[in-house]
């Protein structure tokens, strides 16, 4: 069974390669390569998967997922320039790809230590057009 | 590192479901104010989910221009106010049913994927198409 849990935070990054010329960086990630930086209302979808206990129902506490979500990745991501205060986004490009997998590492092994639960996807949404699901694979 | 990056674009057209296969009466009572012989309307909404491997240097798994305009071209071009019974060809034969679009929007696409992204490219995962808010069909590939 799986159950999934929606939190939101806000953040800043630039896309852009230092790899990639200005006219590529342009190309590849458009209006979102201006080197001064933009914002987005990231919404986090994290999916776990596991059998609900026999006493309490329970795949997972969801008080103890908040806590989790919280400690990695709000107090880690929100209201960051994700460029320069979020690692590993000192070295690779924070785009949406990047942030779930990023996301899913943060959370895997804190998840399996919790005992019944394994994390099974992580999705953001970083617009309402444009979402990234990774699966650990 | 294999990640799904879905990307969501919209028209509006206009269609009526009836079947020549069916009488008057048939079709009433299968697709109901649907079958309003004047037509109707919807703002239509497509997602594409693309699955592949993150590039090292762009963190891209798919050059999201290039799936923009591929949209444009296959899809929002075509379909983008018309009338689905009376201008594409497939609803000549076909009733512009949301699964039938669907199947459609999947099919013009996939002819020219492998076109445009190589063998070593991403895939397409998933077309999913919302009629309204309440009507969603999807056509995934399984596995």
């Amino acid at each position: 069974m799986i159950i999934s849990k929606k939190v939101e935070f806000s953040a800043s990054h630039v896309c852009r390669s230092p790899e990639l010329s200005d006219a590529d960086n342009f190309r590849v990630y458009g209006a979102a390569a201006n080197p001064l930086g933009h914002g987005h209302n990231y919404v986090v979808e994290v999916a776990i998967a596991g059998e609900p206990d026999p006493v309490t129902g329970m795949i997972l506490d969801l008080k103890r997922l908040k806590e989790i979500l919280e400690a990695k990745v709000l107090d880690v991501y929100d209201h960051r320039l994700l460029n320069r205060e979020v690692e590993p986004f000192d070295r690779i490009v924070p785009t949406v790809e990047n942030i779930a997998i990023d996301i899913w590492n943060r959370l895997a092994a804190r998840i399996d230590d919790t005992g019944r639960a394994r994390l099974h996807s992580v999705r953001v949404h970083e617009t309402n057009e444009l979402f990234a699901e990774y699966r650990g694979e | 590192m294999t990640v799904s990056l879905s990307r969501k674009y919209t028209f509006c057209a206009s269609h009526r479901l009836h079947s020549s296969a069916l009488s008057d009466d048939e079709n009433r009572a299968i697709y109901g104010k649907c079958n309003n012989p004047n037509g109707h309307g919807h703002n239509y909404e497509v997602e594409l989910t693309v699955r592949g491997v993150v590039d090292a240097v762009t963190g891209r798994v798919v050059a999201l221009d290039v799936l923009d305009r591929l949209a444009e071209e296959r899809i929002l071009a075509p379909l983008r106010y018309r009338n689905l019974n009376e201008e594409i060809d497939a609803f000549q034969t076909a009733v512009p049913t949301t699964e039938n679009l669907a199947f459609e929007i999947d099919r013009g696409l996939r002819s020219v994927w492998m076109g445009v992204f190589g063998d070593a490219g991403p895939m397409l995962e998933r077309v999913r198409i919302w009629e309204t808010e309440r009507n969603i069909c999807e056509i995934a590939v399984i596995g």
